[in-house]
């Protein structure tokens, strides 16, 4: 198994702390441990691959707070596997719907966890691809000159070439030129693509074009 | 003749303690029978010279100095010269001390007078001191005694008396043997007559001071020598007989004491033409002790006619019949009345033992509602170490099929295994101490540490609400005498009330401050402060009533429970408004007693 990835376990309970990291270094997991949530934001870096074992119930900061501090900071890029000493429903729905990976309450069965444990890192891992696509379309996106990103933006408004030329008061086969040169440079085979690509950024019917006309 | 408006003067020169019982017995007879002598008034001036303690030799000057003093200018009408040293100080003194006065002396054996030492005109009441008689009695009581025992002093008052007995017992020489013992310290003498045969006749003069020069009082010997004595104990003195001597022939001090006064008064009436040299004796007789006689078993039958007995119970029934019936009466009155309230007795103890069993029950059925609402916290309590046991076990098995196996972490595993299960067992065993049903028992018991263990099943369901729980406990606090289960389980209900009424509180608003305390000398004090809402003022006094509940929820059983449990061990509860918003509930216990080192 080639490092599966890091486990960061949160709890204050000593012994459990420290019984978990001890079963996850032996499946060949890289355990962080941390007893408070305070800590944890405090030292974890959170771009690494791999995981959060979250206590749900713990002085300071709950599981819960965390989550959400996560969310309200926009670094909740690694899955949360929240543990509870007894799962009571309303914590359970509270967890899930902010985007928990899972909900395991002690004492969890060693193959139960083991399994979540690994499945939320390559839930974490196919996140983390996808998100490192989308980067690197935003950053293609970014790219193209002002006049391509005009054209960018009308086309997946669904306007036709001749209505873009007569927009940027331009010519047809200028507009064409510009189109192929975008489906270039995003490495885009179809304007369905270009659409669906569009919508994934966030770019369809969102702002005017930065630099849109004055009409 | 003298003005029968001028007081008489009576000096009392006393040679040895006049507080001596004898001495107190015939001083105050002889004042009694002066204080009827209605011609002049008498004042009386009393000189000890304490001589058995302090000899007379020594402090001669200094005292004929200090009498001098006192009595140059005084007229001084008759001197009473009590005991032999008295009667000789007269003789060497009297004349240049008190001139004109006239001597009566008394207390003093007859053949202990040098007559012509003795002032011509004295008059004397001299003491028998029957040694005979007494021998006498005490042989027809104990017919087959064959030993004669005598204890004695080694004051000089102490010798002469030993010297007459040795003289008078030479008869009784062939008859039994006679030992004396002169002198000897008590605890001796103790031991010797306490191995006495019964069959001894002991015959005890007195002792003012023993060989060691430790001064003693010759009643209290006695005392001491009857209660230790296993044969039975003689005296000629009447002051003996009444301090456990079983018999003797004794002259009546008190008669002496009036025998003396009359003396005196005569002496006042006729002035100095009074004749002279009279020397008088006060008759002695038989006295006994019917206690001291039981005591050793002996027949009174055997005493001698006209004995007096004294110290007896028997004639009781004779002299007080009617006060006997009418006690009788009202001991049976009482009777019935004891046994009405005997019954009634019984049926409130019954009634009681039905409310104590109800008391329990109640109790008990609190512990339960109380511990019921902490179960959850309990469980997640629980299921931290099992998941933690699960894990290592979990982690155990994959280092186990390692190449090699990685025994050394095993090992550690297994260590935190046992001390995770041995946690999870103190978890269950709090818990069922609570839940179990016992019997109400007080003890002495550190509140302290009853805290502290509450706040150990409380930490869990605190943590949950998010609720700060803190404690203020005092170092110092001496043990209280309570029932360990039942105090706690006050704290657990007063908490938990807490704990409801913080709900509505911001979490950075909920704390809950458990604090120990002494309240005054003898009671500890507990309370439970919480920062939710606090209790209406309306609601303050009610609080502990049963169904009375500020809450949405719960019967308002609680705090009722609380309250009965403070008060059934001698305590009580009280609630008020914390100044900073929020309540406080405190309630006091009786400190244990000093545990005696």
């Amino acid at each position: 198994m080639a490092a599966p990835g890091i486990v960061h376990v949160v709890d204050d309970d000593a012994s459990w702390r420290m019984s978990v990291g001890r079963l996850l270094r032996a499946a060949g997991y890289q355990v962080v441990l941390y007893e408070s949530a305070e800590q944890f934001l405090k030292a974890a870096t959170i771009d690494a691959r791999g995981c959060i074992l979250l206590d749900i119930r713990m002085p300071g900061l709950s599981g819960l707070n965390l989550q959400q501090r996560l969310l309200d900071d926009g670094r909740q890029t690694l899955p949360i596997v929240f543990l509870s000493g007894h799962g009571d429903i309303p914590t359970t729905v509270l967890a899930m719907k902010a985007g928990a990976e899972n909900f395991l309450t002690k004492p969890v069965d060693t193959e139960v966890l083991l399994a979540t444990v690994s499945k939320a890192i390559e839930r974490g891992r196919e996140g983390r691809a996808r998100r490192e696509r989308l980067d690197e379309q935003r950053a293609r996106v970014a790219a193209l000159t002002p006049t391509e990103r005009k054209v960018f933006d009308l086309v997946v408004r669904g306007k036709l070439n001749k209505q873009i030329a007569s927009e940027l008061g331009s010519v047809e086969r200028t507009i064409k030129w510009h189109r192929h040169n975008i489906m270039e440079k995003l490495q885009l085979g179809s304007l369905a693509e270009l659409v669906s690509l569009a919508e994934r950024l966030g770019l369809v019917g969102a702002n005017e074009p930065p630099n849109g006309a004055p009409h | 003749l003298h003005a029968a408006e001028e007081e008489a003067r009576v000096v009392i020169l006393n040679g040895v303690d006049p507080y001596l019982p004898a001495y107190l017995v015939m001083d105050s007879a002889m004042r009694a029978s002066l204080a009827t002598y209605s011609t002049r008034r008498v004042a009386f001036f009393s000189e000890p010279l304490d001589a058995q303690r302090f000899p007379v030799q020594v402090l001669e000057p200094e005292f004929v100095a200090l009498m001098t003093k006192k009595y140059h200018a005084l007229r001084i009408d008759v001197v009473v010269a009590v005991t032999r040293p008295a009667l000789d100080f007269f003789s060497r003194h009297g004349e240049e001390l008190w001139p004109g006065a006239r001597l009566v002396f008394h207390s003093v054996a007859r053949n202990d007078i040098d007559l012509a030492k003795v002032p011509p005109n004295a008059i004397g009441v001299v003491a028998r001191r029957d040694i005979r008689g007494t021998v006498d009695i005490a042989r027809r009581l104990q017919p087959d005694a064959r030993r004669i025992l005598v204890i004695s002093g080694a004051s000089e008052l102490d010798l002469v008396l030993e010297r007459e007995a040795r003289d008078v017992l030479s008869t009784d020489a062939d008859t039994a043997s006679v030992e004396f013992l002169s002198g000897w310290p008590l605890p001796e003498l103790l031991v010797r007559v306490a191995a006495e045969p019964a069959t001894t006749i002991i015959v005890y003069l007195t002792q003012f001071r023993d060989r060691d020069g430790r001064p003693h009082i010759p009643g209290n010997v006695q005392r001491a020598l009857s209660g230790a004595s296993a044969a039975p104990i003689y005296s000629p003195f009447e002051t003996h007989i009444a301090a456990g001597a079983a018999a003797g022939s004794v002259e009546s001090f008190e008669e002496t004491g009036r025998f003396a006064g009359e003396q005196v008064r005569a002496v006042l009436d006729n002035g100095p033409r009074a004749p002279g040299r009279a020397v008088l004796e006060v008759p002695s007789r038989c006295v006994a002790n019917a206690r001291a006689l039981k005591r050793w078993s002996m027949d009174e039958r055997r005493l001698p006619d006209g004995c007096e007995i004294r110290f007896a119970d028997r004639s009781y029934w004779r002299e007080n019949f009617w006060q006997i019936v009418a006690a009788l009466a009202v001991i049976v009155g009482q009777g019935l009345l004891i046994a009405t309230l005997f019954v009634q007795r019984r049926r409130r103890r019954v009634a009681e033992g039905e409310s104590r069993k109800r008391y329990a029950e109640m109790t008990h059925m609190n512990r339960r509602v109380a511990m019921g609402e902490l179960s959850a916290s309990i469980a997640h309590e629980l299921n931290q170490p099992l998941g933690a046991i699960r894990n290592n076990a979990g982690a155990a098995e994959i280092l186990i099929k390692a190449d090699p196996p990685r025994l050394q972490e095993v090992a550690e595993i297994l260590d935190d295994i046992k001390r995770d299960d041995q946690r999870a067992s103190d978890v269950i065993a709090r818990f069922r101490k609570m839940l179990q049903k016992a019997e109400f028992e007080v003890k002495n018991m550190d509140l302290n540490n009853a805290i502290t263990e509450t706040v150990r099943l409380l930490d869990s369901e605190a943590s949950a609400k998010e609720i700060s729980l803190r404690t203020e406990l005092d170092p110092r606090l001496p043990e209280v005498s309570a029932d360990r289960v039942q105090v706690q389980q006050v704290i657990l209900n007063l908490a938990l009330n807490a704990m409801e009424a913080m709900h509505s509180q911001p979490a950075n608003r909920r704390v809950l401050v458990i604090r120990s305390a002494r309240a005054d000398r003898s009671e500890a004090e507990v309370s439970v402060t919480d920062t939710g809402p606090g209790i209406p003022a309306e609601m303050l006094d009610r609080v502990f009533e049963p169904f009375v509940t500020t809450k949405a929820s719960g019967m308002g059983l609680g705090l009722a429970i609380s309250r009965t449990i403070v008060e059934a061990h001698g305590g009580h509860i009280s609630a008020e408004s914390s100044p900073g918003g929020g309540a406080v509930l405190r309630f006091t216990l009786p400190l244990a007693p000093p545990r005696s080192a």
